[in-house]
């Protein structure tokens, strides 16, 4: 319904380093009912796991003096989660250090075209998880939560781009 | 005073209790209602009663309990102790709510204020002690807000009791100044022993008296700011003075339902009069704002 009308779009194009996605570890994801809008690590090991009691409606715990509640979400089965990260734009442009993939992804990822500053982007894996949980301010997020609802998304992604057979 | 069972999880709200000795259950008795730790913007805030036959009143006076602010705090554990062992007439009980009670009770989406909270606390020891069997027919509050409202709230609850609050009723009369020594100690035990969730590094636990005004605790409160997490869960996020901290040297949080700039611009009646700017935000189809999906074309 919404076409893209607006100049106001930034239009990327997006390269994945499928390297990174077999060097992940796995890793404790929590998501806050909040936003920090900043970009830097927080000792989530030290203030917040250590508080996170079993309460009789789910898990319970407080940030900045706010009450969570929270439960465990599980990555659909035939999905891995990954927490993709922005590779260094230059480092789109540069030499890239694929050396240590296999032929195949080599192939894979290396654009049929140029790759131009400011368009291409490079992504890659810092993490993956198999579930994660999820925070509601002062209740648990319940079944109707956003992000429940956005990992249905990858099967319809699948069935809508899926070629349809011709007959 | 066994708080271990708050020293195990200082989340939350702890109630202990002395026996209730067996006089008053049979005779009337007079109850005290104190509490301590209102004011300062580290750790629990601790609400007590204290209760004694009406015809052991004197008793109670010859121990020469007072305000517990006039008392030093080994005065106070010495009046303790001997309150414990006069068991077999003095009976109290306490409810210690954690700084994170506090903090999550007044931060929440319905703001619960101190005194509301002050209030329910006192109003459920009065409620236990007369589940427990004490045989209450008379209440003296110290006063939290106004004297005449609280009295009335106070009546209300229990129609059956004669309610008295005033202020400096912890200097008036003695079961209130017992139950002020009851949570003073308590206070203080659970403030000295306190056991941080947190996995702090050089923790310096010289914070003062806690009090906001205090120099000490301020300086505290600045050491060991973090900033994504703000404080231990020892601080009361909801004073002003840990606010104004985090303001300056945390990170700033924005919540589903803090005020947005565009609710704060719908106010401005003329705001409807301005065209200004057309920049209306490319918005995605329904299915994928509901789900909170955007494409990545950046992280």
């Amino acid at each position: 319904m919404e076409s893209s009308d607006g100049e106001d779009v930034m239009k990327h194009r997006v390269h994945l380093r499928p390297i990174s996605l077999r060097d992940a570890d796995p890793v404790t994801l929590h998501l806050l009912p909040c936003e920090v809008p900043v970009n830097r690590s927080a000792p989530v090991e030290r203030f917040f796991t250590p508080a996170i009691r079993q309460g009789p409606d789910g898990l319970e715990v407080s940030f900045r003096g706010r009450s969570l509640r929270g439960e465990e979400v599980e990555v659909p089965l035939d999905l891995v989660g990954y927490v993709m990260v922005m590779e260094e734009k230059g480092e789109v442009l540069g030499k890239h250090n694929f050396s240590k993939g296999s032929k195949n992804e080599e192939e894979l990822v290396e654009p049929p075209e140029a790759l131009e500053r400011d368009f291409d982007r490079s992504i890659g894996a810092s993490a993956s998880f198999s579930r994660f949980t999820i925070w509601g301010l002062e209740t648990i997020p319940g079944p109707d939560a956003k992000v429940r609802a956005a990992l249905t998304w990858p099967s319809l992604a699948e069935a809508i781009h899926a070629p349809v057979p011709e007959d | 005073m066994d708080l271990s069972e708050l020293e195990r999880d200082d989340t939350g709200r702890c109630r202990l209790n002395s026996p209730v000795p067996a006089v008053c259950r049979k005779e009337p008795c007079a109850l005290g209602v104190d509490e301590a730790g209102r004011g300062p913007v580290l750790g629990p805030m601790v609400y007590a009663i204290c209760y004694c036959p009406l015809s052991r009143l004197t008793d109670l006076e010859a121990l020469k309990v007072a305000d517990s602010k006039t008392l030093s705090e080994s005065e106070r554990d010495r009046l303790f102790a001997k309150m414990e062992e006069d068991g077999d007439f003095v009976g109290w009980a306490l409810d210690v709510l954690s700084p994170n009670l506090i903090s999550t009770s007044m931060l929440g989406r319905v703001k619960y204020n101190l005194n509301s909270l002050s209030h329910d606390t006192a109003v459920g020891l009065v409620q236990y002690a007369l589940d427990q069997g004490v045989n209450v027919a008379q209440v003296f509050v110290d006063t939290v807000g106004l004297p005449e409202t609280y009295q009335k709230r106070l009546q209300q609850c229990f129609p059956n009791i004669e309610v008295t609050v005033k202020a400096k009723a912890d200097a008036l009369y003695p079961v209130v100044s017992a139950a002020s020594i009851c949570a003073k100690v308590a206070r203080d035990q659970v403030v000295k022993n306190w056991q941080f969730v947190e996995k702090l590094q050089d923790l310096d636990i010289d914070y003062g008296s806690g009090y906001p005004n205090d120099p000490k605790t301020k300086a505290w409160l600045r050491k060991h700011v973090e900033p994504i997490f703000g404080f231990p869960q020892f601080v009361r996020f909801s004073w002003r003075t840990a606010q104004s901290i985090l303001e300056k040297e945390a990170e700033v949080v924005t919540w589903e339902d803090s005020p947005t700039e565009d609710q704060a611009g719908l106010g401005r009646i003329t705001s409807y009069f301005n065209e200004g700017p057309r920049t209306r935000p490319h918005l995605y189809h329904r299915y994928f704002q509901e789900r909170g999906l955007e494409p990545a074309t950046t992280l």
